[in-house]
């Protein structure tokens, strides 16, 4: 399908005002329940303050004005979310490029059916961890991080506003020196407009008030022009000079991102004796495993007899981690999950990362973007 | 202690095919050709059976060096397995030089059931690299621990 550009904005007023750039999102959101062409929403409702994202399913399509707004402190995942839980329903879900990498990943292993799916993208720069946030909130901004009422990331600054109405802002560059700033995974992560998804809605490009939608499926494409016929959406054509604006600030992201990892996976890539410290903290809780939306065996390698031994008081890696690696690494999708939840801090997704890169060098398979399966799993004489 | 090391025996592992490479140690044997002591041969039903972590428990269990052994391309009894079995190997390679050890110290071929003198020759000339190379001494703490005889229990 040619990839067709728009500017949208929902017709409902509420839904306009309370949607981080128009609510054309959470109106097509709208759309797909009132219609009864899905049974539910995936996407993130906000909990007690701006760091707690809570992924929410809804079922009734007033609930949408509380799921409406990004969430830059909520580092989410659903594609396991859908596959452990959700697969028998058919789903609307709101995806950032790492969700919906997970998901094609997990689409091409038949734990998520494609056809009960609808993928609504949105561009992603990066995602913030609670904790990061409120500490560099109270040193950066010097402001009490429960005074935040709303955040937002725009031209290159984290910007928050506060309960007397007031903003105030930071270079993100200046956060990420100090070691503050997006989850490092973010920082190297090179998929900004999620096009492995029906279609993407950002703010590069848009006017105030509006979302950029590149459209990307057959799939998008009704959906988009029905929504808009039933009087969901209002639609028009962006200008050139937007495309090209929205395009421009991709690039530039992307180079970013590329800058990002070469710092990371190259410059200062921990070897092997560092690697051994890392190791040689775990605790063996197996939370890496099971945060990884790629790890999703029934019977896992980690917890045979054979591969355990019991006078080892710290899981020797080559058998612990190696294996996970040698099932998930050429998958990997970048999305940081067994990072965030390792309680030892031991930086996994640069290692996952770092080995997906080499495959795709070798193999030229892209994990979350390729619409086959890794070339390990082919059949072929080849 | 040092002197002790250094006199122990490589220990080499070689996963090998049922149809092909296993049937080239065998020639190999009934021709009584020499090949070195140190490995120890594990009989498979296909390379394609072989997965990463069978090569690296090898490794954890105190190999100093593994070899695997299939048929030649287009011979597999299993059509693919050794085509998979090769995708398979390059990662590994990857994957164990993330964990310090050395591309050297795992080795793959192709040799079918005639081959008896290409069986000998792999194995010798493994056998040297493996000897020159010294030891497998694995940098992870909690091994040498192990490797001091102090057991946790
Ligand atoms: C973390 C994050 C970073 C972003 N970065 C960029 C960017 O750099 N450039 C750009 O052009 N656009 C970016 N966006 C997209 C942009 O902020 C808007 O979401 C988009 O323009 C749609 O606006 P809307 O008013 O139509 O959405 P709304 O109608 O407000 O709907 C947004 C939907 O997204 C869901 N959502 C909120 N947070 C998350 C989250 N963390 N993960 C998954 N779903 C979520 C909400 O529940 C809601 O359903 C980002 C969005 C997020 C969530
Ligand atoms: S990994 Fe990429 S897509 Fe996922 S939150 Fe980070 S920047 Fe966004
Ligand atoms: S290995 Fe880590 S970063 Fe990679 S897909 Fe799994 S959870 Fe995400
Ligand atoms: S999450 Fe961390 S501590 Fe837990 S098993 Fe994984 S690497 Fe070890
Ligand atoms: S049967 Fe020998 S490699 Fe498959």
């Amino acid at each position: 399908m040619e990839t067709q550009f728009l500017l949208a904005k929902a017709k409902d007023k509420e839904l306009a005002k309370r949607g981080e750039c128009g609510g054309a999102i959470s109106a097509l959101f709208k759309y797909l329940l009132d219609q009864g062409l899905v049974d539910g929403v995936l996407n993130l409702r906000q909990g007690v303050d701006i760091y707690d994202g809570i992924p929410t399913l809804v079922e009734d399509s007033e609930d949408l004005m509380e799921t409406c707004g990004s969430l830059h402190c909520a580092p989410t995942m659903f594609g396991d979310l859908i596959s452990n839980y959700l697969s028998d329903m058919r789903l609307a879900v709101s995806v950032k490029p790492c969700d919906a990498m997970a998901i094609r990943e997990l689409e091409k292993r038949h734990q998520i059916n494609e056809d009960n799916l609808f993928k609504i993208g949105l561009n992603c720069g990066g995602v913030v961890m609670p904790l990061i946030a409120q500490k560099m909130i109270d040193i950066f901004y010097e402001v009490d991080p429960d005074d935040v009422v709303k955040e937002e990331i725009d031209k290159g600054k984290f910007i928050i506003k506060l309960k007397d109405g007031s903003h105030k802002s930071v270079e993100i560059d200046e956060l990420e020196d100090q070691g503050f700033g997006r989850r490092i995974n973010c920082q190297r992560c090179e998929l900004k407009v999620p096009r492995n998804a029906d279609l993407a809605g950002g703010n590069w490009g848009a006017e105030p008030g509006w979302t950029f939608i590149e459209v990307l499926t057959d799939k998008g494409k009704k959906l988009v022009k029905d929504a808009k016929k039933s009087g969901y959406i209002e639609v028009k054509i962006p200008s050139e000079k937007a495309i090209g604006m929205r395009e421009k600030i991709e690039n530039v992201m992307i180079k970013l991102a590329h800058k990002f990892q070469d710092k990371y996976l190259e410059e200062n890539y921990p070897d092997t004796e560092n690697w051994d410290e890392y190791w040689n903290r775990c605790i063996k809780c197996y939370a890496c495993r099971d945060a990884c939306a790629l790890c999703f065996c029934k019977e896992c390698d980690l917890e045979k007899d054979f591969y355990n031994d019991e006078n080892e008081v710290v899981p020797d890696p080559l058998t612990f981690q190696g294996i996970r690696m040698s099932h998930a690494c050429f998958s990997c999708v970048n999305c940081g999950q067994c990072e965030d939840v390792c309680p030892m801090e031991i930086p996994l997704a640069v290692i996952f990362h770092k080995m997906q890169k080499r495959y795709r060098d070798k193999t030229g398979f892209i994990a979350g973007v390729s619409e086959e399966l890794p070339p390990l799993y082919s059949p072929e004489k080849s | 202690m040092v002197k002790e090391m250094s006199d122990e025996k490589t220990k080499i592992l070689g996963f090998c095919c049922n149809w092909c490479c296993y049937g080239g140690a065998d020639t190999a044997g009934t021709a009584r050709m020499q090949y070195p002591p140190n490995v120890r041969i594990l009989r498979v039903m296909c390379s394609g059976r072989i997965n990463p972590s069978m090569v690296f428990k090898a490794f954890k269990e105190g190999a100093d060096g593994v070899f695997v052994g299939g048929c030649h391309r287009g011979d597999c009894h299993y059509d693919a397995g050794n085509y998979k079995w090769n995708r398979r190997a390059e990662l590994i390679k990857d994957i164990l030089l993330e964990f310090g050890i050395p591309e050297e110290r795992f080795r793959f071929e192709w040799i079918s059931a005639s081959e008896g003198e290409k069986f000998q020759k792999t194995m010798e000339e493994f056998t040297k690299t493996i000897e020159s190379m010294g030891p497998l001494q694995r940098t992870f703490p909690i091994c040498s621990v192990k490797q001091q005889g102090i057991k946790a229990k």
